[in-house]
Order: C-alpha cells, then sequence, then structure tokens
C-alpha cells in the first residue's frame, strides 16, 4: 500500500474532506488557508493537473476515434454514455466505469461520475451564476419542500469570495432575476446573437447576456500565482485545460490548499463509514478502503466534510449505521436520500439564420448564451406550472459536417465542404425541479460493490410540473427564434431524459430549521452530530433553475469558516 | 527484446505516432490481461472489399489540387471506425451495402458509371433514412433504448460512408492541413470578416 502520509503516522488530522471534486477542493482550500490540517480523500485514481491531461494538446488526428468512442468503452460507461457527449475518445479515461461502478434503478437516473483528483469539477460546463433573493424563498412561498435557512444575504459574501477565487467571464446586466458577479471581461456575442438580443428585447422585453463563464478571460494576479493563465480559446475544456485557464479543483483550490503545505490526499480511497463515537457524541473518523488492495485503513479528524457528490455523500450517511443512528448518520429525520432534484434539460429548439454570411470567427468561445428566467417572475403568472426555467443556447456556423447530410460527393462536393455554410441558431433550457420525498435513493439490502458497499438504488422521477414546464420551455424556445426572424425553426423535447442527466444532482441531505424535518441546520452541520459539515449538493433545499456549483462552492467557504470559528471557541 | 506494446509503440512512431495514449494505455491494460479482446462482432473485409471502400471514398473526396481520401488515410480510418464504434446493426447495414456494390461489379466499371451508381445509392439511401427516422421517433421513453436501438436496422451503408470519409479526411493531417488553416492555440476570440478565397480555421 502506498500511502501518501508522512506528516502524520497516527492518521490523526484537524479535518477530513471526503472528496476532491468541486465543493471538496474548497473545503480544503479554506481549511487549510484556515490553518488546519487536512486529509483530503479522493475515491479514483490520481490525475496530477496538466501532466495527466494527456489529450489535451492533441491534434484531432491524434485522437484516434477523432472524439467517437468505441462499443467497448461504451458498454463500460453505460450510464455516462446517456449523456451523449461527455465520454468520447479523448476523454473517456476521466469518466467512470460504470460496469466497476454498478448502481440500480427502480426508475431510471442517469447517474454520470468522474472518480479522480477534482471529479467532475474538469469536465464541468463551466457556466456560473448566482442564485437570485427570491430562490431562497421559493419553498417557504409554494409550500413544495421546507423552507431554507438562509436567504441571499447571507450569501453574498461568500458568492463574492468564491467568484473573485474562481475567475468568471461576464456582462454585469443589473437584472434582479439573475444578480451579477465580480466579473472578469466579458466574451462577445457573434453577430447573429447580437442580433438576437436586440430582437427579443425589443419583441418580448427579456434580456438575454453572454455565459457567465469559468475561464479566465483575464488572469488576475491571484490567479496566475496559482499557476493559471488566461483563456487560449481552444474550447477544448473538457479534456483539461494545459493553462489552467478554467476553473477545477485540480487547477484552483487544490493548488491553494497544497501552498499552505497542510494538505495531504489520499488517493483510491473510497469511504465506506463515518464512524460515530457514542461517547463524545461526535463522529471520530472514517474508515477506508484502498479501491486496489481492499485495505481497510481508519483516520481521525475533529471535524469532517462531506463532499463526495449528493448521491455518494447522502450513500455514505445511510451505511454510517451506530446505535444512536440505526438508519445512517443524521438521519432521524428520514430525510437523508430524499428530494432528489437536478435540472431537466434536452428540450429548446433551432432555426437557421439567414444572412451574416461574411461574419466568422478567430478562436473558439468555450461559452454562449444565457437567457435569465422570464416564467413565474414579476409580472408573470403560469397556471400550468410552478418556478421556471433559463436557456443556454448561441449560434453557430456549420463547416464540413453539415456535408453527411447533405447530396453531392465529388470535388465540387468537396470544395464545398471547405466553405463555411449557413449560421444556425439553437437553445436548450434547464428546468427547476421541485423537491420530492418521493424521488429518492436507498441502499440496497441484496447487493452489493465489489468492496463490501451496498449498491445505491434510485427510485425517482420528474413529476407533473417538471413536465408541463417542459412544454413551455420548447413553445417558448420556438417563440423567440420567430420573434429573432429565424427560420426552419424546429422544437425539441427529449423524452429520454431522467433525474441526474442534468450533472445536476442536488438535494439528498437538505438544508431546514427543523430537524424533524431536515438534514442539516443553516452551517450545513448534520443537526445531531455537529463536527459533520455536508455541503455538496446534497445540501441543497430546492433547486433554483441556474447552474449550482458556484452556490455549492460559496455554502462549503461558508461552512468551513465557521467551523475554523466553532473549533477556535472549543464549541466544536 | 521488445515486447508486444514497445513493438506497438515503436511502429506507431514509424507512423507518425498515430496511436493516442488512451490507445496505448488500452494496449498496456490488454497485455497485463486486465481486458478481455472483444471482436465486437463479426465485422472484418476481404481485400476487394477494402479496395472498394478506398474507391468509394476517394469518389466523395477525390485528388484534387489536395489530397484525396485515399492519400489522407480515409479507407483505413473507415474500416477501423466501422469495427470500433458501431455495434452490429451499423456493421451488417455497412456489409450489406458493399456485397450490393460488389454484385454490381463497382470496381470495374468506368468512372462515369461508378458516379451514377453512387447517386442512385445516395437517392435510394434519401429514401431508407425517411423509414430509419420514423423508427427513431418511436422509440419509447421508458424502453431500454439498446435494445431498441439493436433491433432497428443499422444506418445505411452511404450514410455512415460519407460521415465517416468527411470525418476521417477533415481531421487528418494531411486533409486538414491541406484546406484549412489548423490554429492549435488561437489565444483570442474574436469576430471577424471573411475575406474572399479566405482559408477556414481549423482547431
Amino acid at each position: 500500500m502506498n500511502l501518501n502520509i508522512t506528516t502524520d503516522k497516527t492518521h490523526r488530522y484537524d479535518a477530513i474532506v471526503v472528496g476532491s471534486g468541486m465543493t471538496g477542493g474548497i473545503a480544503a482550500k479554506e481549511l487549510t488557508e484556515k490553518g488546519l490540517n487536512v486529509l483530503m480523500i479522493e475515491r479514483g485514481r490520481e490525475v496530477k493537473h496538466i501532466e495527466d491531461y494527456d489529450t489535451a494538446t492533441k491534434a484531432p488526428w491524434e485522437i484516434e476515434h477523432r472524439d467517437h468512442i468505441t462499443v467497448h468503452s461504451a458498454e463500460e460507461r453505460w450510464a455516462n454514455r446517456r449523456f451523449g457527449t461527455l465520454a468520447s475518445d479523448a476523454t473517456v479515461e476521466f469518466m467512470t466505469n460504470d460496469a466497476q461502478n454498478p448502481y440500480e434503478e427502480k426508475r431510471p437516473f442517469d447517474w454520470i461520475r468522474a472518480y479522480h483528483t477534482g471529479g467532475k469539477s474538469m469536465h464541468w460546463g463551466r457556466q456560473t451564476y448566482r442564485w437570485n433573493a427570491p430562490d431562497f424563498e421559493a419553498n417557504a412561498k409554494d409550500g413544495y419542500g421546507v423552507d431554507w435557512p438562509i436567504r441571499y444575504e447571507e450569501l453574498v459574501p461568500w458568492y463574492t469570495r468564491m467568484e473573485k477565487f474562481v475567475g468568471i467571464s461576464g456582462k454585469a446586466e443589473n437584472l434582479a432575476v439573475l444578480p451579477d458577479s465580480t466579473f472578469l471581461p466579458a466574451m462577445p456575442m457573434t453577430p447573429p446573437e447580437q442580433h438576437f438580443r436586440d430582437m427579443i428585447d425589443k419583441k418580448l422585453n427579456r434580456p438575454v447576456t453572454i455565459g457567465r463563464v469559468a475561464n479566465l478571460s483575464k488572469a488576475q494576479p491571484w490567479h496566475t500565482a496559482l499557476g493559471r493563465a488566461s483563456c487560449q480559446y481552444r474550447n477544448k475544456c473538457v479534456r483539461g485545460c494545459p493553462y489552467g485557464a478554467y476553473y477545477s479543483s485540480l487547477a484552483g483550490a487544490i493548488p491553494a490548499a497544497k501552498n499552505t503545505k497542510r494538505l495531504d490526499i489520499l488517493h483510491d480511497s473510497i469511504v465506506a463509514e463515518v464512524m460515530y463515537d457514542e461517547k463524545t457524541k461526535r463522529a471520530k473518523g472514517v474508515r477506508v478502503i484502498n479501491q486496489h488492495t481492499n485495505a481497510v485503513t481508519e483516520y481521525f479528524a475533529r471535524i469532517i466534510f462531506l463532499n463526495a457528490g449528493s448521491m455518494n455523500t447522502a450513500a455514505l450517511l445511510l451505511n454510517s449505521t451506530s446505535s444512536r443512528f440505526p438508519n445512517g448518520l443524521g438521519n432521524e429525520s428520514d430525510q437523508v436520500g430524499r428530494n432528489i432534484m437536478d435540472h431537466h434539460l434536452g428540450v429548446g429548439a433551432n432555426g437557421t439564420v439567414e444572412g451574416f454570411e461574411d461574419d466568422y470567427m478567430f478562436g473558439q468561445r468555450p461559452n454562449a448564451l444565457y437567457i435569465p428566467r422570464f416564467r413565474n417572475w414579476g409580472s408573470d403568472k403560469q397556471t400550468s406550472y410552478l418556478r421556471g426555467f433559463g436557456y443556454q443556447g448561441g449560434a453557430n456556423r456549420s463547416d464540413w459536417k453539415r456535408g453527411t447530410a447533405q447530396d453531392g460527393f465529388g470535388a465540387s462536393f468537396k470544395q464545398e465542404m471547405t466553405q463555411p455554410g449557413k449560421w444556425s441558431i439553437g437553445f436548450g433550457g434547464f428546468g427547476e425541479v421541485l423537491p420530492n420525498p418521493n424521488n429518492r435513493l436507498t441502499l440496497s439490502t441484496t447487493k452489493k460493490d465489489k468492496w463490501g458497499i451496498p449498491l445505491i438504488v434510485f427510485d425517482a422521477a420528474f413529476g407533473e410540473n417538471e413536465i408541463a414546464m417542459r412544454k413551455d420551455m420548447m413553445n417558448s424556445a420556438m417563440e423567440m427564434l420567430d420573434a429573432a426572424g429565424f427560420k426552419n425553426i424546429t422544437g425539441n423535447n427529449r423524452q429520454d431524459v431522467h433525474l441526474g442527466l442534468g450533472i445536476h444532482d442536488m438535494g439528498t441531505a437538505r438544508m431546514g430549521k427543523d430537524p424533524k424535518t431536515s438534514v442539516l441546520n443553516k452551517f450545513n452541520q448534520v443537526h445531531d452530530c455537529k463536527n459533520v459539515f455536508v455541503t455538496d449538493g446534497a445540501a441543497m433545499a430546492s433547486s433554483s433553475c441556474v447552474n449550482p456549483s458556484l452556490t455549492y462552492m460559496a455554502l462549503t467557504a461558508r461552512a468551513a469558516h465557521y467551523a475554523v470559528d466553532q473549533l477556535n471557541k472549543k464549541v466544536l | 527484446m521488445m515486447n508486444r506494446r514497445n513493438a506497438l509503440t515503436q511502429l506507431s512512431l514509424m507512423l507518425g505516432g498515430t496511436l493516442s495514449f488512451p490507445t496505448l494505455r488500452a494496449m498496456s491494460r490488454l497485455e497485463k490481461g486486465e481486458v478481455a479482446v472483444s471482436k465486437n462482432g463479426g465485422f472484418s473485409l476481404t481485400n476487394e472489399q477494402r479496395s472498394l471502400i478506398a474507391e468509394v471514398a476517394e469518389q466523395i473526396i477525390p485528388k484534387t489540387d489536395t489530397p484525396g481520401a485515399i492519400e489522407a488515410g480515409v479507407p483505413a480510418f473507415v474500416e477501423m471506425m466501422v469495427q470500433d464504434c458501431y455495434r452490429e446493426p451499423e456493421q451488417q447495414s455497412f456489409m450489406a451495402g458493399i456485397e450490393q456494390l460488389q454484385q454490381q461489379n463497382f470496381l470495374s466499371k468506368s468512372n462515369a458509371e461508378k458516379v451514377e451508381m453512387l447517386k442512385q445509392l445516395e437517392a435510394d439511401t434519401k429514401e431508407q433514412m425517411k423509414a430509419y427516422q420514423v423508427k427513431q421517433t418511436k422509440m419509447g421513453d421508458n424502453e431500454d433504448k439498446e435494445v431498441m436501438k439493436s433491433q432497428l436496422k443499422g444506418l445505411p451503408f452511404w450514410r455512415l460512408m460519407k460521415e465517416l470519409t468527411l470525418l476521417g479526411y477533415f481531421t487528418s493531417e494531411k486533409g486538414l492541413n491541406a484546406n484549412f488553416e489548423y490554429v492549435p492555440v488561437p489565444g483570442k476570440f474574436e469576430l471577424i470578416k471573411l475575406k474572399p478565397g479566405q482559408k477556414l480555421y481549423a482547431y
């Protein structure tokens, strides 16, 4: 066994962070910077920033199957492949092998995982938005789920802190529905996109803005100090960035935490259980299984942050039983594993754009447009569904790929394919999902994985609200493309989409005011085991419709500072 | 003594380093016995069939003042892709298309006749695609998509051939560099106006 521990032979730390992804990275950064010795535990293999992005700088012809995936790899990654494009020839080695990490589905759940250093933060879409103030009041207002124990204002300083650290390119719009972040320079809209923005403003009075994206349009000194550089506009982010230009745990939080010399990272180490101490009424540590050797080791700490990814964090709580918590750590409310939310997507519209024939771009923009929520907002009242959705999309000029569906072959066809085709434009919605206690995961009572840990069983599906919203998401997208004067408009509403496909899975250990109906308090502490903090997506009491990572990170930083404060005050 | 992987790595270097890291890693795993050799259906081609693919690919993307499909290595690419990345329905429809052209003695025809045959094939394929798309949209919501797919007829030969020829050609080192300006690191994103005769960018 090759344990990378030299600083503490007794396996004792101030803090343990389970997971190295989007929130695990921030937890480790904030805790180490506050002076704590931290052990970060990652279940997957080690990926070294830059060094291990082995396809990042390859030319198209050096990617053997040219971004397609082999049947063999696709079969191994049966769940990941439901997303379609994520596991490609160039990225497949970073996507979890579902055949080796199976799960069960009472109802279909599209579970997309990336078990390695940095987790999904290496592959995320990088769209980064603040929630708005009413998002935190939505549950209280319409009665779905439980009320958030915090409000927007309490997160503002943490949003700002994270935005500065992460680096977000975007344009300030001063919209209540989409509060501005602290921005780096915005990326430009293409001329057809500018036309679209102007027409939607004029005809429908709806704002359209350039996407807010975690790519360094202009690296700041604190970014370059961590070895990060400005975006080179290759748009190959998903392979890992050799410039560290988009934010990932690998490029940002982990290097920052390492700089303190107070971070140890354990790889290939699956946390099977959080160990509870009946005497102190606190968690005392974690039991870890090495994924290759099956060796079991215990690690101990004063506080434990769970950032394993929403679904795995809930499963870990459920698997951590004791006489105090026979149904899983912190599960007296029976809410652990329930209220699975996500954003439903795969619905929108496309059209073709006439004109703009001499407009072209140099470079590839790793970003698109954003249309903020306009439904059930302001004076808009929908009768068929609650809450709302946003759109992401934009305009592109077609290239040789159009030739597949086009007639012709031979010399003139070849020549034509070297010229740009028409512009096309399309938008897809991201819809809010209501919390529903019947959308849940449990642990299998009969089946275990190869490490002896019970398999997760998913039993969740979209409800009437989501299905009704989707109809409007398609129709409204078509309406907007029409308002802008685009042609050949076709709507789409994929029917083979399940919870999980948005890869914004969340909600399985929700925050709340009442321990009887929630798992975590307003500082993300497990109600009855206060030295355990859950700060990944599991903590979410509702889902908003904007991309969630920034909110997860803000909650994590806030909880980490609170935890250190409580340790200093000897409350923890 | 050189082991198999070293030999293959060496070969790949001689061929211009065309084997990607994942492939080399897969080879290494193969040697360690970590993965079974999967034939992925019974797809294999005779030399005559290989010649036929090469001829069809060259008809789609002929040599002009820039290299054609054959020079860019498209025929071997097409075969590899059908072998590695497509399931049985596509492999079967691909094979059916080849056999049909063999029966029509495609290779021994004049160039004008070949063009006519492929035009007819394209027209027939359009009809087949209509039926294919109807079947696609009839697939149920909660049905097992993969099972449904395997019961469907694969994409028609011409459609596969055209897609893979375009992909193989325009992403090949020769095809890409001859037709486009390769910009691996743009360094900026700029809105520009196309100039007459300007080469497009490839990234």
